[in-house]
């Protein structure tokens, strides 16, 4: 692999059940060593995106390449490559966490045992459990100790951390920092699908919002949060008139106090409201979330 | 040392803890040669990526702020800085003109923002303790422990 093949591609990916389109035309790329946040409403198309990179389903139209590879063609050089963790993880339910990890193990050409007893210590897994009496956060422990001990170059997290507790929560996204980049972080690609945006916030480097089936908003994340700002502010007194400001993606106002969301241009706003004289001008980015929940009227302005 | 992060400040995260360990530099919370926290354990703590501390560190050394030393980890340096005097006047500057523009949207006056500036300094003289700092500081550095 060259140094700068990207850990994944997808062009134009169109993928349809039935008549329903599920994914549209999207278009992306993951750059090895990065985490990449891929963020979208429930049915916008995350979990079908991320099949056709595991070759559990196949494109319809588009391309799909992991490692500058095609997931169908190469399977095995794909999977090799990667870990998985789904939603919702199932493990036979007549084995023990140990027998779960040895089988787990026997697929896979490396396994690190020093990460597999760092996290079944830190988890405080009982390896004789069976997987039929183990709750959902531990099952999805085992499956991230599953995951992270092959050291694979790139992790596929599909909603991991919905229907978690916050303190697993925690530990899932620690684990990732910590265990999954312990060696090589430059080599180690996350690919993280999620709606609990806020808690993959300081992990995230670059993500896309899709909607519908396409490719909403891309950005790199503190790109992101250094041009899109909310600006809140109070007046003296109300304004005569409802407030406009060229360039102002949203302008909510309730009398003498306004919050206006800007898009890039957020000095030239705040010099704008300063000639009013403010009680009180404040400028805050909008966070990773917030920017998801407005992606839709912050792309139509850009539009 | 301890850092604090805040993804709405509007300011990459890597610089938010460059700014931090010069701070922490400046004001003696971090002496010469002690050690920075290590990048895994403190990415896990802040919940960040690991590239992001790297990229500080990295920031950090490239500012002659820090050094690494390999297999040991990064340290702050002796405050010898490698930048000529213009360069770290230059340097100071914009940080001068960010404060000078937040003053103005406060509403923080000219007297008042001067006033304020010289007791900062003198609090940062006051808590300096260490006393091999190449500075030109004329106050007796004390202990404060």
């Amino acid at each position: 692999m060259k140094a700068s093949e990207p850990a994944i591609k997808i062009s134009e990916l169109t993928r349809r059940y039935g008549k329903q389109e599920a994914v549209h035309n999207l278009s992306l790329t993951v750059r090895a060593g990065c985490c990449y946040g891929f963020f979208g409403r429930n049915g916008a198309g995350k979990t079908t995106t991320i099949k056709c990179l595991l070759n559990l389903l196949q494109p319809q139209s588009g391309s799909v390449r992991v490692f500058g590879l095609d997931p169908n063609r190469d399977e095995v050089a794909v999977k090799s490559r990667l870990s998985y963790v789904p939603d919702a993880v199932a493990f036979y339910p007549w084995m023990t966490v140990r027998e779960t990890l040895e089988y787990f193990a026997s697929f896979r050409e490396h396994w690190n045992r020093d990460i597999e007893n760092d996290l079944l210590k830190r988890f405080g897994l009982n390896l004789t459990q069976k997987a039929s009496s183990m709750s959902k956060g531990q099952k999805t422990q085992l499956a991230l100790i599953t995951a992270v001990c092959p050291e694979p170059d790139l992790l596929v997290l599909d909603e991991p951390t919905s229907g978690l507790d916050p303190i697993v929560r925690r530990e899932f996204i620690e684990t990732v920092i910590g265990a999954y980049q312990s060696s090589d972080p430059e080599k180690r690609t996350v690919f993280v699908s999620t709606h609990l945006i806020s808690e993959f916030e300081g992990l995230i480097d670059e993500f896309t919002v899709i909607e519908q089936g396409r490719n909403l908003l891309t950005m790199v994340a503190d790109d992101a949060r250094d041009r899109f700002k909310k600006i809140s502010v109070r007046f003296q007194a109300a304004p005569p008139a409802p407030l406009t400001f060229a360039g102002a993606l949203q302008i909510k106002q309730n009398g003498r106090e306004a919050e206006i969301l800007a898009n890039g241009n957020s000095e030239k706003l705040m010099a704008e409201l300063q000639s009013y004289h403010p009680e009180d001008l404040r400028c805050e980015s909008l966070s990773l979330e917030e920017i998801f929940v407005a992606s839709k009227t912050l792309t139509q302005s850009i539009a | 040392m301890l850092f604090q992060i805040d993804f709405k400040a509007g300011k990459p995260v890597y610089l938010q803890l460059v700014d931090q360990v010069r701070y922490a530099a400046a004001s003696g919370t971090l002496r010469p040669n002690e050690p920075l926290p290590s990048i895994r354990p403190l990415a896990e703590e802040l919940r960040v990526n690991r590239n992001t501390i790297a990229k500080a560190y990295a920031e950090l050394e490239s500012q002659g702020v820090i050094e690494t030393i390999p297999g040991k980890g990064c340290f702050l340096k002796e405050n010898n800085t490698p930048f000529s005097k213009s360069v770290r006047e230059k340097l100071l500057l914009t940080e001068i003109d960010e404060a000078v523009v937040t003053a103005h949207h406060l509403q923080v006056d000219r007297e008042k923002f001067l006033e304020m500036v010289k007791e900062r300094l003198d609090y940062f003289e006051s808590k300096s303790t260490n006393s091999a700092d190449g500075n030109s500081s004329k106050t007796t550095p004390r202990r404060t422990e």
